[in-house]
């Protein structure tokens, strides 16, 4: 009778797969649920505050974004529906405001600008919303933390 | 003979479910963005033929100055410099005498829009830090204080 010694016995490796299944679809589960179409994908630096205030997103509010320096401050806005579209002057921002506010007059508009944007640049745009008769606005911001 | 009926065994092959599900989960991950969904709000107030005003000497006049960011926060409150500290306690002892008095938050046009927002922020917590709220925070624009310097016959 031949002895087999313990290193010499095949032990066959396996992957256990079956509950690989069950994850892919939790994770796709949870990205289907969490999605959510970025009206404006301008990449800034937000300015951080420690009070904030969740934005109602089921009136879809406008947001007007202001990219920083590297973009040349370039003003984008979005009805909240579409995608945002580049606008060259203040006027076009007046223009655009007074249209959503006449469409809906509670519109709420979501100012996102870089931390180190002009105030005079965010000036224009305030002044815009206000010759525009736009009641609920905010400024987007990220959480402050303690450093 | 026994001539047996063939089974025909039904198959859903699920070979390939594998690569759909990983095809699928790497265009969520990478379409997906964590986007922001708070700020800070502010509403306007209402358009009406007569304007509530609010005279200078009535109001707490905070002026942001051009400044770092993420550093300390140049600012005159009243036309006196003053630590972005020591804006609530001045704040409350003027509220104390009138509860109603409202803040106006200039900001130099070449001060940043972060430099504002810090201003602004603190101003927002009045309740938790000094027990009392700032009932009217008004942010006019450069043509509204423009317009009311020149009504006043004043220059800035």
């Amino acid at each position: 009778m031949a002895i087999i010694r313990g290193r010499d016995r095949e032990t066959s490796a396996k992957i256990f797969t079956a509950s690989m299944a069950d994850i892919v679809f939790l994770l796709i589960v949870f990205f289907v649920i969490t999605y959510k179409v970025e009206v404006d994908r301008t990449r800034m630096v937000l300015p951080e505050s420690w009070v904030r205030v969740k934005i109602p997103q089921e009136e879809k509010p406008a947001v007007i974004s202001v990219a920083p320096r590297s973009e040349g401050y370039l003003i984008r806005v979005s009805t909240g529906e579409e995608m945002s579209l580049p606008v060259s002057t203040d006027e076009e921002v007046v223009t655009f405001a007074s249209t959503e506010v006449a469409r809906d007059p509670n519109k709420a508009f979501i100012i996102k600008a870089d931390k180190e944007v002009p105030y005079e640049r965010f000036d224009a745009i305030l002044d815009a919303l206000k010759q525009s008769n736009v009641k609920y606005i905010y400024l987007l911001s990220e959480q402050k933390t303690v450093k | 003979m026994n001539i047996g009926k063939k089974k025909i065994e039904s198959e859903i092959f699920t070979g390939s479910m594998a690569d759909i599900s990983f095809l699928l989960i790497i265009f969520f991950m990478i379409t997906s963005a964590f986007s922001a969904t708070r700020g800070l709000d502010f509403a306007l107030p209402e358009d009406s033929t007569t304007p509530p005003e609010i005279k200078q000497e009535d109001s707490i006049d905070v002026l942001v100055l051009p400044g770092p960011v993420d550093g300390p926060t140049n600012m005159q409150v009243d036309g006196n410099q003053m630590p972005l500290e020591g804006l609530l306690p001045y704040v409350a002892e003027k509220l104390r005498q009138n509860p109603e008095k409202p803040v106006i938050l200039r900001t130099d046009p070449s001060a940043s829009y972060g430099n504002m927002i810090a201003v602004f922020d603190e101003l927002r917590q009045s309740e938790d830090k000094i027990g009392l709220k700032i009932e009217t925070i008004s942010i006019p624009t450069q043509r509204e204080i423009q317009s009311i310097w020149s009504m006043l016959g004043i220059g800035q």
